[in-house]
């Protein structure tokens, strides 16, 4: 809304796969989103008549969470009905550096409650309806920074989300059509004792998407399509009411050259309040060498543009309407294979893949020229990124044990590629915050109903200097799960142990700020299947 | 994933906390510790990012134009905290006044080992001492501090409803910037300069200001200069104010070109007749000056001007650049005379304000 959505607010639960869409494949949701989208989807499930679920988790530092869930329907009828709710104290201890001792956390409090219901309805395979409503209630304390400081100001933030989306697609045989539109209406409270602020911002937003899809044309696959958005927001933060209209036409074309051959085309040109925004096209193609081998090579072509969100541009004081959109133009390309065993108790895939982005006219808040006590955001950062992805998952099945094993390396530089004076020495150093090398890696071992799994993560050290002269070490967490289900009838009663941060490492993930050792987690879930 | 265990057995057998580390060691306090180490030099307090709490001290030796980096945690093996704000000596002691830790940490001017740390200030900015067991001290909401330095407590508080920045010690009085409610907007913030007797602790005058009075000095003629912003967000043009303690009126003012920013750090040279502040670059102006100088003697130049102060025995001009806030910054060592850059030292994160030992202020 305001720039970005929280995602700890989303609960994972409420959606049944959350796509990523990295880089350019971002493009076809939307524009202005660096990095990727993170787009919620569910799908029904048309032969589900009942399923009925109920969770609860009692977890280390006065940590609870509840999760319920109803789906009901027919084939072509299906309700989806969910609720969670969690409150979380947070009371971890951790040790001060400042005071020399163990000390609790405080003011770490976070209650989240959600409530969401979609509904999908299929008229003889050529019609979808689907409504979905989905409303979030999350209240949060902000804890203190560690600075040996016995003066705490309260800091909160309050989040009411309400969202509806409506959707409807048409499936024929040469062609299909698809409109969504969505409400979404957004109060925030923040406050902050320390700086005296007490702001309340409502926000409302009205998406619309239309796409038409053409596919009659022999290995040719033609895709328009219009987006309209209309941005409301009040806040006590910005000098008025602000708003915001945005045209997105867009343009998909598919071609199939040959077996081995394809290619996509997507372009796409935005209109903000009848200024027209950069034109942003995007070219890729994916070649198979072989017919019996799974193996895939692609490369992408593309340029993007982040316009800045309504706080960069109209938050009073602090805000800077001048602003121009970010760029960012960039190529990647990667290998993918992946084999399936005949009998189907085997199989590995394995990618690999490279980017390189260009990203100009960055929105960096930084102090003015000349009055550095105020900070605006500025175009004032020109940043360089590459990096490298290499995953491979295996799974395995040998009579009744089934093995699941991810692993996820990624290596990314990111560096400032414009300084301000000599003594800037910044030029051609890593970000701050970045890690350069991330690796995570899941192992489960499933049998008899019995699991038994890890999960691995490094981040490498993250400098806290722009000049790269300081930096937070790199830390290792291990968590680990044991879980068992008993399978009675048409119910599924199942039990999950969960230990974080199992070597119980004392890390900082940002300077300063504590976070919990070893912790523990306890879940209970009971479904009901017809 | 074996690797990993393994990897992870290793780093797990290394039970200390995982914390910030430096590619350059920080270099040894100077000379032999048992000896007074501090007392030649000038400390550089680094504000540090706020909530980051990297808050450092540097040290310049005035001999050997020597550079020590993180003298507070070398001594003390921990932080110094979140946002140092400023720094005063008296005798052999430092205080150091951490703004978002809502500190002022006592120093021992030998080692720099803490002595005490006083609690209970409300975003303190600025000391200044009455006498060798009395100071006082603004903060940001609230009240002026009056701190006990044999007890090293808040003994009292003088109310002031208002955010109070700067203070001069002007014989028994002690002239304090007000900039007026934090929570206000520019327009509803009462800029003034309270008043206050030390000996009684009252506020008996005050004098109207421009927005955000935020630094002042005295002149040789026993004048009063304070500088004020003109607000956050150009609220009204920046002025440079004279005030006659006698009259307590405003007795000069001169309003600055809102196209250049706003002026800050507002410094006197050690004969106290020529004016220094930053604007941009760094200015020069004599006191009897009729008006402001069109001309900087030190041009920015891309550098991101930030602490200025005047070394109380040579008189030359000491200019940190906070570079782009996000790494180390630099001290300019330069000729009163014509600005020339004598000497470059790198120094922490945002070097904000300067403290010179009491051997280089005679």
């Amino acid at each position: 809304m305001l720039g970005q959505s929280d995602l700890s607010q989303i609960p994972v639960s409420a959606f049944n796969e959350i796509e990523v869409l990295y880089g350019a494949s971002g493009l076809t949701k939307t524009s202005g989103a660096f990095g990727g989208v993170v787009n919620l989807v569910t799908n029904p499930n048309w032969n589900n008549r009942i399923h009925a679920s109920i969770a609860q988790t009692l977890a280390s530092f006065d940590n609870y969470s509840t999760e319920a869930g109803f789906i009901a329907g027919s084939s072509s009828f299906q309700s989806n009905t969910r609720l969670n709710f969690s409150s979380a104290r947070n009371t971890f201890p951790y040790y001060d550096d400042f005071t020399r001792e163990t000390v609790t956390q405080h003011d770490a409090s976070v209650l989240q409650y959600g409530i969401t219901e979609e509904a999908f309805w299929k008229i003889k395979d050529k019609h979808l309806f689907t409504a979905r409503v989905w409303y979030s209630y999350d209240d949060r304390d902000i804890p203190p920074v560690v600075a040996g400081s016995s003066t705490y100001y309260p800091q909160k933030m309050l989040n009411k989300t309400l969202r509806s989306i409506l959707e409807y697609k048409l499936v024929m045989k040469t062609w299909n059509f698809s409109f969504k539109t969505a409400v979404v209406n957004q109060f925030m409270n923040y406050r902050n004792d320390s700086m005296f602020i007490n702001n309340d911002h409502t926000y409302y937003s009205w998406f619309n998407t239309a796409r038409f899809t053409y596919s009659r044309i022999k290995n040719l696959t033609i895709k328009p399509g219009v987006d309209y958005t209309y941005d409301y927001v009040k806040s006590d933060a910005y000098d008025g009411i602000k708003t915001r209209n945005t045209l997105g036409l867009y343009f998909e074309v598919g071609y199939k050259f040959n077996d081995h051959i394809k290619s996509q085309m997507i372009l796409r040109e935005d209109n903000i309040d009848g200024q027209f925004m950069p034109f942003i096209p995007s070219l890729g193609v994916e070649y198979k060498p072989f017919n019996k081998i799974n193996l895939y090579i692609n490369a992408n072509a593309f340029r993007n543009y982040r316009y800045p969100s309504l706080n960069d541009l109209y938050w009073s004081v602090w805000g800077n309407p001048d602003l121009r959109p970010e760029y960012d133009n960039g190529l990647e390309g990667g290998l993918t294979y992946n084999y399936p065993s005949e009998n189907g108790s085997f199989f590995v895939e394995t990618a690999v893949s490279g980017y390189y982005s260009w990203m100009r006219d960055m929105i960096i808040w930084s102090p003015v020229p000349d009055n550095p006590s105020i900070w605006k955001p500025q175009n004032i950062s020109e940043v360089n990124a590459r990096g490298v992805e290499v995953s491979l998952n295996l799974k395995w099945k040998i009579s009744k044990l089934h093995i699941t094993f991810s692993n996820n390396y990624t290596f990314c530089r990111s560096t400032y590629q414009e300084t301000t004076s000599a003594e800037d020495q910044s030029l051609g150093k890593q970000l701050i915050y970045i890690p350069e090398n991330t690796y995570n890696g899941t192992l489960n071992l499933n049998c008899w109903n019995f699991l038994l799994g890890s999960n691995f993560t490094f981040v490498d050290k993250r400098y806290t200097s722009s000049d790269n002269q300081s930096y937070m070490p790199g830390y290792p967490l291990l968590n680990i799960i044991f879980g068992k289900e008993f399978i009675l009838h048409k119910f599924v009663l199942s039990l999950q142990f969960k230990v974080n941060n199992l070597s119980n490492v004392d890390y900082q993930s940002v300077k300063n700020w504590p976070m919990p050792g070893r912790n523990y987690a306890l879940t209970v879930r009971f479904e009901f299947n017809k | 994933m074996f690797v990993c265990f393994i990897f992870l057995l290793i780093s797990g057998c290394s039970k200390d906390p995982i914390r910030e580390k430096t590619v350059d060691p920080v270099s040894p306090p100077p000379g032999d510790t048992a000896k007074l180490s501090y007392k030649n030099g000038i400390f550089v307090i680094n504000e540090g990012n706020l909530s980051w709490a990297n808050a450092s001290i540097t040290y310049i030796d005035n001999k050997t134009d020597s550079v020590y980096q993180d003298i507070f945690e070398s001594a003390n093996s921990r932080d110094l905290g979140d946002v140092a704000q400023s720094m005063k000596v008296l005798g052999n002691k430092g205080y150091i006044i951490v703004n978002n830790s809502n500190r002022v940490e006592v120093v021992s001017l030998k080692d720099f080992k803490t002595l005490a740390s006083i609690t209970g200030f409300n975003s303190p900015r600025y000391l200044e001492f009455i006498d060798s067991t009395k100071a006082y001290v603004t903060n940001m909401k609230k009240n002026i501090s009056v701190v006990d330095l044999k007890s090293m407590t808040i003994v009292k508080n003088i109310a002031t409803p208002y955010w109070t920045e700067n203070l001069l010690h002007y014989g028994q009085y002690m002239f304090v910037t007000c900039i007026g409610s934090f929570n206000e907007s520019s327009a509803n913030r009462k800029a003034q300069v309270y008043v206050i007797d030390t000996q009684s602790d009252m506020i008996i005058d005050s004098i109207l200001m421009g927005k955000e009075p935020v630094s002042i000095t005295v002149d040789r003629k026993n004048k009063i200069w304070v500088i004020c912003t003109g607000g956050y967000n150009n609220y009204e043009a920046p002025t440079l104010k004279r005030i006659d303690p006698v009259l307590m009126i405003v007795d000069k003012s001169f309003t600055f070109s809102v196209q250049q920013g706003v002026p800050s750090r507002l410094c006197i040279n050690p004969t106290a007749d020529t004016l220094y502040y930053i604007y941009g670059g760094v200015f020069q102006m004599p006191v009897s000056a009729g008006e402001l100088p069109a001309e900087p003697l030190i041009p920015a130049n891309g550098h991101l001007f930030y602490g200025l102060a005047i070394h109380p025995e040579t008189g030359q001009v000491y200019v940190s650049d906070a570079v782009n806030y996000v790494q180390s910054g630099y001290i300019f060592k330069c000729s009163q005379a014509n600005g020339q850059v004598l000497h470059t030292y790198k120094a922490g994160r945002i070097p904000g304000s300067f403290c010179f030992t009491p051997s280089s202020q005679k």
